[in-house]
């Protein structure tokens, strides 16, 4: 193996052991750990997560974000909390919680992906927006008392599997299809990396975007939706702050913010990272506000890992690689 | 001869009171390399873009294979099969040399299930791009390497290899060798050689007399928007070729 191989090597997989690592010294320090019920616990407190990260990191590879995750999701809780309220029975109001997030999505995926205005401003208004709009209609008032069918999407287990970890593995897969195995894998990275040469090519630069922005609005619903379900309630805290840690999965799991570059795989990892982290602190009796600390901390060292990376590899670039070329210079006339 | 894959005829385009291009006529052939030159503002650019798609003419006709085109976009003139390789190169750097070549064209599995789930089918571009490593000969590194870690040179060989390799009968290179080190112009060039024997018109458009005379064997000199010259490299010189491009031997002719 070359340097360089080792350099790429680790660089795809250090989060990976930074994770196995993380989980072998919680395992020493607390008996309780590593467990199935423990580790069932952790992703099902990250499954909500997880489902908004998938649409969240194809966004940041295509150099877009949405920071209306959690106040979409609070929305959508609330919507469906009301149209319950006014007897419009179960499925229905479930499709139209969805049909909140798809449309806030749309809403964004139209102003950002197709009319071109900031991503960062219009999703920060979607932020503060959606937030108060789910605040209005609710007039302060928390709905209650779904019943138990709708527990079950966020209590309900399949073959001893929680139902939002069932729900976050199918969203996984579909993710890991279309990232590698689907074109649209290339062309994210292509709208993310070189935009205008995407569109000279005929890569639908705006649409895949805007579809894009209305899958993150409906993970975002679904996500909203599961929260309540656990809550048996549509209260106005739902989704606080989940735009950030949605973000800090998707950084720390080393896709460029500036788009282009990433992979899902790490974003898994990176959502792991942090689910062990918060879950082992607290097993080991760490006070809880430590536990915000750690994460931080996490975040600026995978950045500064990866801007380490990046300039090694810069370092290393084949500008007049010898063996491809000294062939051809023996062949000139 | 056979007849041309691509025929202009009296093309004119003007912007403005600007004539750009002044009822230019050209045949190109299969396995003909045909070096377009002139100085800044002879009309090279705007030719190449009519070509390729980007503008179009105010008069005359373009013919690919003795049908009449008319091109509203870029994608138009790569259907009709005429690849332009601006200097840009179009290449993603974040994806490796098969990527980009199938980029935006990736091959799907066969059958109802491959295009219903979009499935790429990986092995077959990977097969299709090593053939084209054989046949071409081409001197790239692994077809894996990100094409942010190719020379400019290889980048060049990327694209036009892309354009050949889709089928094109007319590739159109763009200044293909500005901003290359010597090396990396011989890789360039060595491999625009290579493509004459494999029924490819190549227009060969550069203000570099020594690379025109290196690889075309026709040569068709713009000035002013007008054609002055258009014959076999052979009869020129490098003297020749400069007189022709500032009008000193305009009175000879």
């Amino acid at each position: 193996m070359t340097r360089q191989q080792i350099l790429g090597w680790t660089q795809r997989n250090g989060l990976f052991f930074a994770l196995a690592i993380l989980i072998a010294i919680f395992s020493i320090l607390s008996s309780r750990f590593l467990t199935v019920p423990n580790f069932t616990v952790i992703l099902l407190q990250n499954a909500v997560i997880g489902l908004i990260v998938v649409p969240g990191a194809m966004l940041i590879l295509c150099g877009l974000v949405d920071l209306s995750v959690g106040s979409v999701a609070v929305l959508s809780a609330v919507v469906f909390g009301q149209a319950m309220a006014s007897g419009l029975g179960l499925p229905v109001s479930l499709l139209i919680g969805l049909a909140v997030g798809a449309a806030w999505g749309a809403f964004n995926g139209y102003l950002i992906a197709i009319q071109g205005f900031s991503p960062i401003i219009i999703t920060l208004g979607g932020l503060a927006g959606a937030r108060g709009l789910a605040e209005f209609v609710t007039q302060g008032y928390t709905t209650y008392g779904y019943g138990r069918e709708f527990a079950f999407l966020g209590n309900g287990k399949l073959l001893g599997v929680p139902v939002p970890v069932i729900l976050f593995a199918i969203v996984f897969l579909i993710g890991l299809h279309l990232w590698y195995r689907a074109p649209l894998g290339r062309h994210m990275i292509a709208v993310g990396g070189a935009k205008d040469t995407a569109a000279e090519i005929g890569i639908k630069v705006k649409l895949i975007p805007f579809w894009l922005y209305v899958a993150s609005g409906l993970a975002a619903a679904l996500g909203g939706l599961i929260i309540a379900s656990q809550l048996d309630g549509a209260a106005v805290t739902i989704g606080t702050g989940m735009e950030l840690e949605v973000l800090t999965a998707i950084l720390l799991g080393g896709v460029s913010f500036t788009g282009g570059r990433g992979s899902l795989f790490g974003v898994l990892f990176g959502l792991l990272f942090v689910g062990v982290l918060s879950n082992g602190l607290v097993q080991v009796n760490v006070s809880p506000y430590f536990e915000q600390v750690a994460i931080g901390a996490a975040l600026c060292g995978a950045a500064a890992l990866d801007m380490f990376y990046q300039r090694l590899e810069r370092l290393n670039v084949p500008v007049e690689s010898e063996p491809i070329e000294a062939p051809q210079a023996g062949e000139a006339q | 001869m056979s007849a041309p894959i691509l025929e202009l005829r009296a093309l004119s385009k003007s912007f403005g009171p600007v004539h750009a291009v002044k009822t230019v006529s050209l045949a190109a052939h299969a396995g003909e390399v045909i070096g377009l030159i002139g100085d800044n503002g002879a009309g090279k650019s705007t030719l190449t873009r009519m070509i390729a798609g980007a503008i179009r003419p105010d008069q005359g006709d373009i013919i690919v294979n003795g049908q009449k085109e008319h091109f509203e976009t870029a994608q138009d003139a790569r259907r009709a099969g005429i690849e332009t390789v601006f200097q840009t190169l179009a290449l993603v750097p974040g994806l490796d040399i098969v990527e980009n070549i199938f980029l935006g064209r990736e091959l799907l599995v066969p059958g109802a299930t491959g295009r219903a789930t979009r499935t790429m089918d990986v092995a077959a571009m990977r097969r299709r791009v090593e053939e084209g490593y054989q046949r071409f000969g081409l001197n790239l590194p692994d077809m894996r390497t990100k094409v942010a870690a190719l020379s400019g040179g290889q980048r060049q060989v990327v694209a036009i290899a892309r354009a050949v390799l889709w089928g094109s009968g007319v590739v159109v290179l763009d200044e293909p060798t500005a901003a290359l080190g010597v090396k990396q112009t011989e890789l360039v060039l060595s491999f625009i050689e290579r493509l004459r024997s494999h029924k490819v018109a190549v227009i060969f458009i550069s203000h570099n007399m020594q690379h025109v005379m290196r690889v075309a064997d026709r040569v068709c000199v713009l000035r002013l928007g007008r054609k002055v010259h258009d014959g076999p490299m052979s009869k020129l010189s490098g003297t020749d070729l400069v007189a022709l491009m500032t009008g000193a031997t305009i009175a000879a002719q």
